[in-house]
């Protein structure tokens, strides 16, 4: 083992910024119209005024929602660093109300070096934390809730969500609520009375636009100038990269990833899955990199899993899709091995299989989950006597044949007729 | 209210002052006399000082001679000293001088002399107690709340008889009938004739002398101030002698009277200088600026000195002639955890209703146990901090150990040195956990709950009786109802009205409904047990008028709040509720509210039968009271255009009627205004305008799924004008992915776009599911996933008609 190449250095580089939210998306927050700075505008504004606030960032999966909180938050807490205290809350852990009212309360005595208590009660727990909002509002200490997948919360009585809203308008405090939600119609689900409590400061994450991913792939992929490269590695490195993006093949290749999803998200793992692959010889990115990167991301499980079926099972998935045509739309495996017996019969086929080898081979098409069972009632019967439903569609199933490579020709005349 | 202290000098006794105090020490049970005039003074010189003194504690301007007083001052921070009557009165100097002590900045050092001195002796013996609430020792009034100036050791009398009231000029040293000004920085008092150049009026707002000017300036020419004639001291006053650590203020926290010796004491809460404090004087703090603290001590009533005032900074800022002796607190100062607080304002606190009632008694004689008890704890606090043995923080109601330690290190600049402007004055009074002083368009309906209550416990004929309130979100039945309290209870203080218990319940902080009967219990009796048991005890009082003290002998009025909470499978709770007011002798009022109108239709016929007919009806703001009420709390603020007020109230009266909704929209709006002046520093409007509140209600009622829909991606769009084209040719909501995906890839063929295959459409689709833009099944049922679009198929249309990248849509939509 010897020193690490200059190749490996930027490897390890490049793969740190694509893991860092804030690498990723302080470039894309640097716009003063943009939600981060609406964003840190309003928690500072209660840190410094002394007033509640509650707000709702939106928008799809992957677009920055929590990330572009979390460089706010930090901000201010390098700011204000005896000022500000977090809770985090997750829908998906916390969503009953004695849960997550524990939860604050932990979480609130572990910022102020309390000692918590597990055996309070739903009421000791909602009194504590009046309490301590009130404590923290004369001490000027402003308390930020964050509440990831925020519609968790608004299923069943919303307590938790009357509670703290009720709190904030109620008692001397300075409080900011933040929910977090992909569901954009998460303040529909507001009970009328907590949402007569909420803001509705709602802010909306949408995908940014070619420009700004463009420079955001600039800014991920380019090594510093000052750092521990060569010099001559760090040009030619940059280099390549500058090429990459005025190469019209790499525009296409953006253009066909955009198409199916235009998230920041989806944009950090093409560029990962194109560092990965990166030629470690050479220590350069190359146009087959991102091109194998797209194809991993554009697969098609389902296709393959038929692709990669025997023949015998093929004949079986003929033998439902042919069931299917005549109006039969259920069946279970007797009626398919029927079905598998006639077409014998008729083309005097020489691949003829006995039914326990044909039972095998049905069970692993179910495996694969290209075929499923119809309904959950019935589960003491025999498997072959199940009903069944295919789940992949003819056109699937015609284009999984074409790509076979042994697939007979007699196969694809049957499905057709 | 802070009266004007009523300030007199300690007089000397005939006997050596030091005696009596070793004497009083070092053998409690023995009679302190009142101190005696010493005879060599004159009846003339005695007769002069008295009328004088009782013509200065008046300050009355216009006995002061060629002086018109100034009308219409607005000062701010600012003491102007009242002009006195000139004395022939001269205090003969001491030919000994006081050495100054050294400040002791430690807290282990804070404790004085004399209460550990007093603590000793009272700890060996238990004593009775006569509790006062106003003494009168040495013709002075004392009352419990008061604040006092303390001396800091025995030796510190010989500076008592220097005590002028009245502070020199710092340029002539003379004390006259001139009005004089006071520098907010050295806190010295200065004739307006004597500064150069002179001053004809006080004026507004901050002032600093010349003297301290240069020193601020930084110049290496320092001016200095001029020295006092020779043989003339310069005499202290007490305010001097507090700020600088000779002295201690303190706050009279009890009062009594040893019984066997007839020795007065008080429990003192003491003040501390910034100074003192860990973090030091802080450069926000004012040179009059005291912390209170929460360090106790026992004193015995000789060591007080006299009055000083201690203000609030509201108060503060009125106070421009209460004299020297006025002082500013803001914080609370924790001595254990070194932590700053800011005090709650009392005005915002809602006492407990049930100490009102007591009243205020002369004197009451209580056991010394219970002091001696309370005294321990005290002790214990002050030697370390808490032990685990105590339980968690969280582990019992109404008592969190270690709240306290929740505090600031420092006192953060931007709270104390930020001058507000006009849109955060209009922001902070738009907060809804701002109480307003006075609740505008909901008059009617207070008479209604004002007559109903009255009606109920008037006299002694208390009438168990019901109110249903209703009405939707934000229009105020809370608040009316506990400002309809607020009033009756200072009725009851005036005497007019009898006293009644009041019990606020909400029905969405319960752990379960069953759980309304211990908190109901709790809050009558004070104990906690379980609901069953409460229900227990609850029936006896109500339903067989069993009454164990004097206190169950008052009404109860019982608010329910989101009433509707409380409705179980069988309607148990809410029965036993509402069946208690009906059985004789229970004495309960309840008032319920809710936001449904026709609950007490859905409710079981015994039970909606006895909620009664007594209804009160909470209707939707419309845009004049709306406006009313924004207006109302922007009274005296200039921050908000008349059109912008106007705007956001008929947009909230069109849609709910929300007050609650219409403050946030006018609070929005100031950020977004403030947020716009601050990165365009050059605009010359200040005011929030029309465009501001556009922009809040077009983020508080946005759509946000047009907005998403026009930003997907491009696949995802051809996936939405497909599901759209499906619905348009079933005519059913609901279909299935193998038909979409159908569709797809034949809009795909037909336009010259590429298919991109069965797996990469589902997960198009499942991603939309995410947001909600569609419903949709789990994604593992593939080919047989159910769709359904989850909003208007227009809305779809409208989002991706005009699409720039795909102007072939619009022929699908």
């Amino acid at each position: 083992m010897g020193k690490e190449t200059p190749a490996e250095k930027s490897l390890n580089l490049i793969r740190g910024r694509l893991c860092d939210p804030s690498y990723v998306f302080r470039p894309l927050s640097a716009s003063s119209d943009s939600n981060y700075s609406k964003l840190k505008f309003i928690v500072s504004t209660s840190i410094t005024e002394g007033c509640n606030n509650s707000m709702l960032l939106l928008g799809p999966r992957g677009s920055g929602k929590a990330a572009v909180l979390d460089l706010g938050v930090g901000d201010l807490l390098e700011q204000f660093p005896d000022s500000v205290s977090v809770i985090r809350l997750n829908g998906l852990l916390h969503s009953d109300d004695n849960c997550a009212f524990k939860e604050i309360a932990k979480q609130l005595c572990m910022e102020h070096h309390l000692l918590f208590s597990k055996m309070a009660s739903f009421d000791d727990n909602s009194q504590f934390i009046i309490a301590m909002l009130r404590a923290c509002g004369l001490a000027h200490k402003t308390i930020i809730f964050v509440l990831d997948e925020f519609d968790m919360f608004a299923q069943g009585k919303q307590r938790l969500l009357y509670s703290l809203l009720d709190a904030m308008q109620s008692v001397t405090s300075q409080a900011v609520v933040v929910g977090i939600s992909s569901r954009l119609d998460a303040d529909q689900l507001l009970e009328k009375r907590v949402r007569s409590r909420f803001s509705h400061r709602k802010f909306l994450f949408l995908p940014p636009s070619r420009e700004e991913l463009d420079g955001l792939f600039v800014h991920l992929l380019s090594l510093p100038a000052d750092s521990g490269f060569p010099s001559g590695y760090v040009s030619r490195f940059n280099d390549k990269i500058k090429n990459l993006t005025s190469d019209t093949r790499f525009k296409d290749i953006l253009k066909t990833l955009f198409n199916a999803n235009s998230t920041v998200n989806s944009f950090l793992k093409f560029i990962f899955c194109a560092v990965s692959l990166m030629n470690l010889e050479s220590g350069l990115l190359s146009l087959e990199n991102f091109k194998a990167a797209l194809s991993s991301m554009q697969r098609q499980p389902k296709l393959e899993a038929v692709r990669d079926c025997s023949v015998l099972e093929l004949y079986l998935l003929v033998c439902m899709r042919r069931l299917e045509v005549k109006e039969q739309s259920s069946y279970n495996f007797i009626s398919v091995m029927k079905e598998y017996k006639a077409i014998h019969d008729s083309f005097h086929t020489s691949d003829y299989y006995a039914q326990n080898v044909c039972l095998r081979a049905f069970e692993h098409l179910r495996e694969r989950q290209v075929i499923c069972y119809a309904e959950n009632r019935g589960q003491s019967q025999t498997g072959e006597y199940r009903l069944q439903k295919l789940l992949i569609s003819a056109s699937e199933l015609h284009q999984g044949m074409r790509s076979h490579a042994c697939c007979p020709a007699i196969l694809l005349k049957l499905l057709d007729h | 209210m802070a009266s004007t202290p009523r300030a007199k000098t300690f007089k000397s006794p005939t006997k050596t002052p030091s005696n009596i105090y070793r004497k009083s020490y070092l053998s409690p049970s023995s009679t302190s006399h009142t101190p005696q005039t010493p005879e060599t003074h004159t009846p003339l010189r005695r007769s002069a000082r008295h009328v004088s003194r009782k013509i200065d504690l008046g300050n009355d301007p216009i006995d002061a001679p060629g002086n018109d007083p100034i009308e219409g001052m607005n000062l701010i921070r600012k003491r102007e000293r009242a002009p006195r009557k000139p004395t022939t009165d001269v205090v003969p100097s001491k030919s000994k001088k006081t050495e100054t002590p050294k400040k002791k900045k430690k807290i282990d050092s804070f404790t004085p002399v004399s209460p550990i001195r007093s603590e000793t002796i009272k700890k060996t013996k238990k004593k009775k107690r006569v509790y006062y609430n106003k003494v009168e020792f040495d013709e002075t009034e004392f009352e419990i709340g008061d604040d006092v100036y303390v001396k800091r050791r025995e030796d510190s009398n010989s500076d008592e008889e220097e005590d002028p009231e009245i502070e020199d000029c710092q340029i002539c040293f003379k004390s006259d009938t001139n009005i004089m000004i006071e520098c907010d920085d050295c806190l010295g008092g200065f004739h307006l004739k004597c500064l150069k150049p002179p001053l004809k009026e006080v004026p507004e707002g901050d002032w600093i002398c010349q003297f301290c000017e240069v020193k601020k300036s930084g110049q290496s020419q320092t001016l200095d101030l001029p020295k006092p004639p020779e043989g003339k001291k310069l005499a202290r006053t007490m305010r001097e002698k507090l700020l600088s650590g000779d002295l201690w203020a303190a706050r009279i926290d009890k009062l009594w009277k040893e019984v066997d010796d007839g020795v007065y004491w008080i429990r003192a809460r003491w003040y501390m200088i910034p100074e003192e404090t860990v973090s030091g004087r802080q450069p926000h703090n004012l040179k009059r600026e005291l912390y209170l603290t929460n360090d106790f001590a026992d004193i015995e009533m000789e060591c007080i000195l006299r009055h000083c005032s201690v203000k609030c900074p509201k108060e503060f800022s009125k106070a421009s002639n209460d004299g020297d002796d006025v002082f500013l607190c803001e914080y609370e100062y924790d001595v254990h955890w070194r932590s700053f607080k800011r005090l709650a304002e009392l005005a915002d606190g809602d006492s407990d209703s049930d100490q009102e009632w007591n009243g205020r008694k002369e004197e009451e004689v209580d056991d010394s146990d219970e002091e001696m008890e309370l005294d321990d704890e005290v002790l214990k606090s002050k030697r370390g901090g808490l032990t685990s043995a105590r339980g968690g923080a969280n582990s019992r109601k109404g008592r969190f150990f270690g709240v306290e330690k929740v505090g600031m290190k420092l006192i953060p600049e931007h709270v104390r040195c930020h001058k507000q402007s006009e849109l955060e004055k209009a922001k902070a009074t738009l907060l809804l956990a701002t109480r307003p002083k006075s609740l505008p368009c909901r008059s009617k309906e207070m008479e209604e709950i004002t007559s109903f209550i009255k009606g109920s416990i008037s006299d002694d004929q208390c009438l168990g009786r019901c109110m249903y309130i209703h009405g939707v979100p934000g229009t105020g039945k809370t608040i009316s109802v506990l400002s309809v309290m607020k009033n009756l209870k200072a009725e009851v203080e005036e005497g007019s009205v009898s006293p009644y218990c009041f019990v606020e319940i909400n029905g969405l902080k319960l752990a379960s409904p069953e759980n309304i009967y211990s908190v109901i219990y709790e809050a009558l009796s004070g104990h906690r047990v379980g609901w069953k048991k409460a229900l227990q005890c609850l029936n006896e009082r109500f339903a067989e008028g069993k009454r164990i003290g004097k206190e169950d002998e008052k009404p109860c009025i019982l608010l329910i709040d989101e009433l509707d909470l409380l409705v179980t499978r069988n309607q148990s709770v809410l029965y036993n509720i509402l069946d208690w007011p009906t059985k004789p002798n229970s004495k309960l009022v309840v008032l319920g509210i809710a936001n449904t109108m026709d609950l007490p239709e859905k409710l079981l016929p015994r039970i909606s039968s006895r909620m009664g007919i007594q209804r009160l009806c909470f209707g939707p703001y419309n845009h004049t009271q709306l406006q009313e009420i924004i207006s109302t709390r922007l009274n005296g603020i200039d921050a908000f255009e008349k059109t912008a007020i106007e705007f956001a109230s008929r947009k909230v009266a069109a849609i709910s009627g929300d007050a609650r909704r219409a403050l946030e929209i006018c609070r929005r709006a100031a950020e977004v205004a403030d947020h716009r002046l601050n990165t365009n520093k050059s605009a010359k409007n200040q005011l929030v305008i029309m465009a501001d509140v556009e922009a809040a209600i077009q983020e508080m009622f946005q759509a946000p799924h047009i907005q998403v829909m026009k930003s997907v991606s491009k696949l995802s769009k051809i996936f939405l004008t497909a599901m759209v084209h499906e619905l348009y040719k079933t005519g059913m909501a609901e279909t299935t992915f193998d038909r979409v995906a159908t569709t797809v890839s034949s809009i795909c063929l037909t336009n010259g776009e590429a298919f991109p295959g069965w797996d990469i459409l589902l997960k198009i689709g499942c991603d939309l599911g995410e947001c909600r833009i569609i419903l949709c099944e789990p994604g593992e049922k593939h080919r047989l996933q159910k769709l359904q679009l989850n909003f208007p198929s227009d809305d779809v249309a409208f989002a991706l008609k005009d699409n720039k990248d795909l102007p072939w849509l619009a022929n699908y939509l």
